[in-house]
């Protein structure tokens, strides 16, 4: 499905050129559920930024459904990710002025899907997360729980054929943390590509393979 | 997605009401003064473009070398006939008016009118629209007269009156009935009746009543106070006429006029924005600038503030990013939302016009169009405006915000908005450097309004009330009112009266060349006569340098004067008292005048220009008188004029008495200084408000950003003052380039504007100083105040925020 080969992203402080990614080698098929864990400052979040085309890299190859991601420009790769992949974050990062509904509607307005459709496809996830009730609320009337549940439906909604999910949990309570990472497996096993940030070894366990990095150098694979 | 957008807009608006009403008062500041000065331009435009045929008609003017004769708004009085009698292919039509005031009178209504005694072509050359009576005929009896509608229902309480009639007083005292033949609607404002600003005529009356007003000789060229026009024929330029005017000046025109005097036509279409050497026009320039300015310093705030806010939205734009949103997209979201804002502020500005646009037209002296008034293209102005305004205030916030990283925005980080601090700090001292120079040239201008004003003028102005006395200019006439004079004077509430034909407001009755007796009678120079009796000075409080004023009681030595200083320096003596008994003459006068006295200078017309020479003749020479001025004494001033007012109606009945205090008078003849005076204080209010809202705008980013710094100062003990200062500081720095900046600026404008003046106050440091410490101390109270409430919050939730 995509494939890094030699990524080297860095930054300049002074005379010292600091490494977020040393030489990345990676290569993920269709099914996967990925996890990439490692100490704080890794780089988990700056490749998963990488992979979801929101962060640019300094050096390497990345290939996304045979597309090469580094010859592209900003307007290709922002409808290529647009289409294709789906972001979940931490602090959810919903749009606090937008209802539920709104929210999760939004991806498909930038996709120009008409509006009649658009109505029969957020009713859709609506009725799948079980949140029709809430859909006029204001995110900050929901619980952080009920939040990554829209932020999931978010990015579900334009049938993305990969998830990237920033520490899903991190901001849950256990247990709300266990109903979204099944949640995630069940969509795995329904033939989303996943890969997730996570700290928690238990989180990681609902994967099929982990990533280690440590300085920006993936450790095993 | 416009629906999207909009949605998305009007929450944010109405989430952040703080912001949203700080931008739309601002916003709101802007668009009201540039659609009232808009209307105003408008207005000045549309002068004399209604007349007829004001794209052929001409006024002719006076330009004279000698500027103590001729005005530059009348002409030879022949002239226009001539031209159309001599060059009938050129010239179609002619209009010539004798404009004079006298006493209208109806029943027990007595007022002073402005009275145009003119051709009857008044009335089919301009197009004036008539309400009631015939155009052909109405002024073809000479005790016939036009009036327009506004003085019908003054007169009359109606429109209809053609066939009654009113009575007018002619100079020698006279009365009688004039009949209405003819009723105009109002006129809009022209160069015909409104030829002199401050005498907007409303009475017409024909050519051949100037007998009974005693106005002969508007037929002699000699007579060079007629205002005259001319209507050419399709096709014949102002150059055309050129030639034919200096020919029938020449062969016609006395040799000393025909010297001094060239007749310019000038086109009416263009006259009224050229008159007074472009006084109208400058000032619409100056008004377009100043509206221009106010209305890009509005903007520039929507910016600032916008810029400042992205801290807030900065979450959004990284979002919606991620969510696929295109750069494209982003900018049409802000766009959109910059323009229902300039839209709400439009909306409330065209809302609030109608109760804006009196008070806005006092200040500029003139009556602003409605909104009814206005052509009806007009209705898609303000959609340009919304456009325009929003889109320039929107398009670089937008632009700013939309291309942030995507990672950096969802993390808050403002590393891209900080970047621009620069160049929003030199917006904010952009907008600075004009409210200081603004605010430096309210200073200044006020300063030499004031100056007007006080005792420099030379006379003294207080308790001195003037008031036009019906003429009756000859000697028996002048010996009764002087005799009046001296009844008023026994009222205890009154100090002195005197008689004269003028008070201190720059408008005499002639000048005279006067020349020292025994020297050559070409080296005359052009004097004011001033004829006053001999109270003048007392009631004025003008000093009496050498020798004694006139005299007219006892036996009156008619060959007795008095001069100014100003006149003995341009005679040619070196001292005041050298001058005292030498003898002058005027050319063609055979009469030898004895200098009795030498009074000092003062100020009888505007400090623009210098002291004339003045030469006093007695008012008994003369005959001809218009005021009677009262010294009252100090107490109650309303109740002495009642007084006065009483004694009046017993020893001038059937007359009005319409007084003036001298401080009015004054106030009419610094009319447009003390109109710049006036929109100099309200271009200060809404530079300063805009500035101040700007300010406000740039101290809550800074707040915003330094939050997590003033939380960990506060934890180590830092006190209010202190962090107050740590923001004023960079405030302090704008200001002080800012002044830099605007000082020599606002020093050359002003410098340049007094210049004007003969009379003039030096520029000192002080309005300076006043305007950067007004500067300076409000911001470091706004600074003051957002920093205190910044602080009121919970310091550990701010330092949660990393």
């Amino acid at each position: 499905m995509l494939e890094l080969k030699g990524i080297y992203k860095w930054v300049n402080s002074g005379n010292n050129r600091l490494f977020l990614l040393k030489d990345v080698d990676l290569s993920v098929q269709p099914g996967e559920f990925i996890s990439i864990m490692g100490p704080s400052g890794s780089g988990k979040s700056t490749l998963l930024n990488v992979i979801g085309m929101l962060d640019t890299f300094d050096q390497g190859e990345f290939t996304f459904l045979h597309e090469p991601v580094h010859k592209l420009k900003e307007k290709q790769r922002s409808s290529l990710y647009k289409q294709y992949i789906g972001f979940v974050f931490q602090a959810y990062h919903l749009i606090d002025e937008l209802t539920v509904y709104e929210n999760i509607e939004t991806p498909l307005i930038y996709q120009d899907i008409k509006s009649s459709e658009r109505k029969a496809m957020v009713a859709d996830m609506l009725d799948r997360f079980q949140i029709v009730g809430k859909k006029d609320l204001f995110p900050t009337q929901l619980s952080g729980g009920q939040q990554q549940l829209v932020g999931i439906a978010r990015a579900l909604i334009a049938k993305p054929r990969l998830l990237l999910a920033d520490e899903p949990t991190g901001n849950l309570n256990s247990k709300q943390g266990e109903e979204i990472m099944g949640l995630f497996k069940e969509l795995n096993k329904e033939g989303v590509t996943i890969i997730q940030v996570t700290h928690s070894e238990k989180n990681a366990g609902y994967g099929s393979r982990i990533i280690n990095l440590l300085d920006g150098m993936i450790q095993n694979n | 997605m416009l629906k999207n957008y909009f949605k998305i807009a009007w929450r944010n608006l109405s989430k952040y009401r703080f912001y949203s009403a700080v931008n739309i008062l601002g916003l709101f500041a802007g668009i009201v003064f540039a659609l009232l000065i808009g209307a105003y331009i408008w207005s000045e435009l549309q002068v004399n473009k209604n007349l007829r045929n004001a794209n052929r008609q001409y006024i002719l003017t006076t330009r004279s070398t000698d500027p103590n004769v001729g005005y530059e708004l009348a002409t030879f009085g022949p002239i226009a006939k001539s031209l159309k009698e001599e060059y009938p292919s050129l010239v179609e039509n002619y209009y010539r008016y004798d404009g004079v005031t006298s006493v209208v009178s109806k029943g027990d209504k007595h007022f002073r009118e402005g009275l145009q005694i003119g051709d009857s072509t008044m009335l089919k050359m301009f197009g004036f629209e008539v309400l009631h009576g015939d155009v052909q005929t109405a002024l073809d009896n000479p005790y016939s007269v036009v009036i327009t509608e506004e003085k019908a229902i003054k007169y009359f309480g109606k429109t209809d009156v053609v066939g009654e009639s009113i009575s007018i007083q002619s100079f020698s005292g006279g009365n009688h009935d004039f009949n209405i033949t003819a009723v105009l609607k109002n006129l809009p404002t022209n160069s015909i009746s409104n030829l002199a600003k401050d005498y907007p005529n409303n009475f017409f009356v024909p050519m051949s009543a100037s007998n009974y007003f005693g106005r002969q000789g508007v037929d002699s060229w000699n007579n060079i106070f007629i205002a005259s026009y001319v209507e050419t024929r399709e096709g014949v330029s102002a150059k055309d006429l050129e030639a034919p005017i200096r020919q029938l000046v020449q062969q016609n025109a006395s040799d000393q006029l025909k010297k001094i005097i060239t007749v310019k036509p000038i086109l009416l279409s263009d006259y009224y924005l050229q008159q007074d050497q472009g006084l109208v026009k400058r000032m619409l320039y100056t008004l377009s600038f100043v509206g221009l300015f106010i209305l890009l310093m509005a903007i520039i705030n929507f910016i600032n503030i916008a810029i400042s806010r992205s801290a807030s939205r900065m979450k959004e734009i990284g979002i919606r990013k991620v969510l696929g949103s295109m750069k494209r997209q982003l900018v049409f979201q802000f766009l959109t939302e910059s323009i229902i804002l300039v839209s709400i502020a439009t909306v409330l500005a065209l809302l609030t016009y109608p109760y804006l646009r009196p008070l806005f037209g006092q200040l500029v002296g003139k009556d602003l169009p409605s909104l009814a008034e206005f052509p009806s293209y007009f209705v898609c102005l303000p959609v340009v405006l919304v456009i325009v305004v929003g889109i320039s205030a929107g398009l670089y916030p937008a632009f700013v915000l939309s291309a942030m990283k995507s990672v950096d925005s969802l993390k808050g980080k403002l590393k891209t908005a900080k970047d621009k601090i620069i160049l929003r700090k030199s917006l904010v001292g952009f907008q600075f450097s004009i409210a200081l120079i603004v605010l430096i040239a309210a200073g200044v201008v006020s300063h030499q309004v004031s100056y007007f004003f006080s005792q420099h003028l030379g006379y003294d102005k207080e308790f001195v009330v003037s008031a036009q006395v019906p003429r009756d200019w000859s000697s028996a006439g002048v010996k009764k009112m002087l005799t009046i004079r001296d009844e008023f004077s026994k009222l205890p509430e009154v100090s002195d009266v005197s008689l004269s034909y003028e008070i201190p407001d720059g408008a005499n009755g002639g000048q005279a060349p006067v020349y020292k007796f025994g020297s050559d009678s070409t080296q005359a120079i052009s004097m004011q006569i001033l004829s006053p009796d001999e109270h003048f000075l007392s009631v004025y409080g003008i000093k009496l340098k050498f020798g004694k004023f006139i005299n007219s009681t006892g036996s009156v030595d008619s060959s007795r004067i008095v001069l100014n200083e100003q006149a003995v320096k341009v005679l040619g003596w070196k001292n005041d008292n050298d001058a005292l008994n030498q003898q002058v003459r005027v050319p063609g006068d055979n009469t030898v005048y004895t200098i009795d006295g030498i009074t000092d200078d003062f100020h009888f017309g505007s400090m623009q220009t210098q002291v004339p020479p003045i030469i006093f003749v007695n008012v008994t020479r003369t005959h001809s008188y218009r005021y009677l001025s009262f010294k009252l004494k100090p107490g109650n001033i309303s109740q002495s004029i009642e007084v006065i007012q009483k004694k009046w109606a017993t020893l001038l009945p059937g007359t009005s008495f319409e007084y003036k205090f001298m401080e009015d008078t004054l106030r009419k003849l610094y009319a447009n200084e003390v109109q710049l005076k006036k929109a100099a204080y309200l271009a200060t209010v809404l530079a300063l408000l805009i500035v101040l809202l700007g300010v406000l705008g740039l101290v809550s980013l800074s707040i915003h950003k330094r939050i997590k710094e003033v939380g960990i100062r506060k934890v180590l003990g830092a006190s209010v003052p202190n962090i107050i200062g740590l923001f004023a500081r960079e405030f302090a720095v704008i200001v002080i380039i800012a002044g830099a900046a605007a000082c020599p600026f606002a020093w050359y404008l002003m410098n340049g504007w007094l210049n004007n003046y003969a009379y003039r106050i030096t520029i000192g440091s002080q309005p300076f100083i006043i305007a950067i410490s007004l500067l300076a101390g409000v911001t470091l109270l706004l600074v003051a105040v957002q920093v205190t409430r910044a602080l009121k919050q919970n310091v550990v939730q701010n330092l949660k925020t990393e």
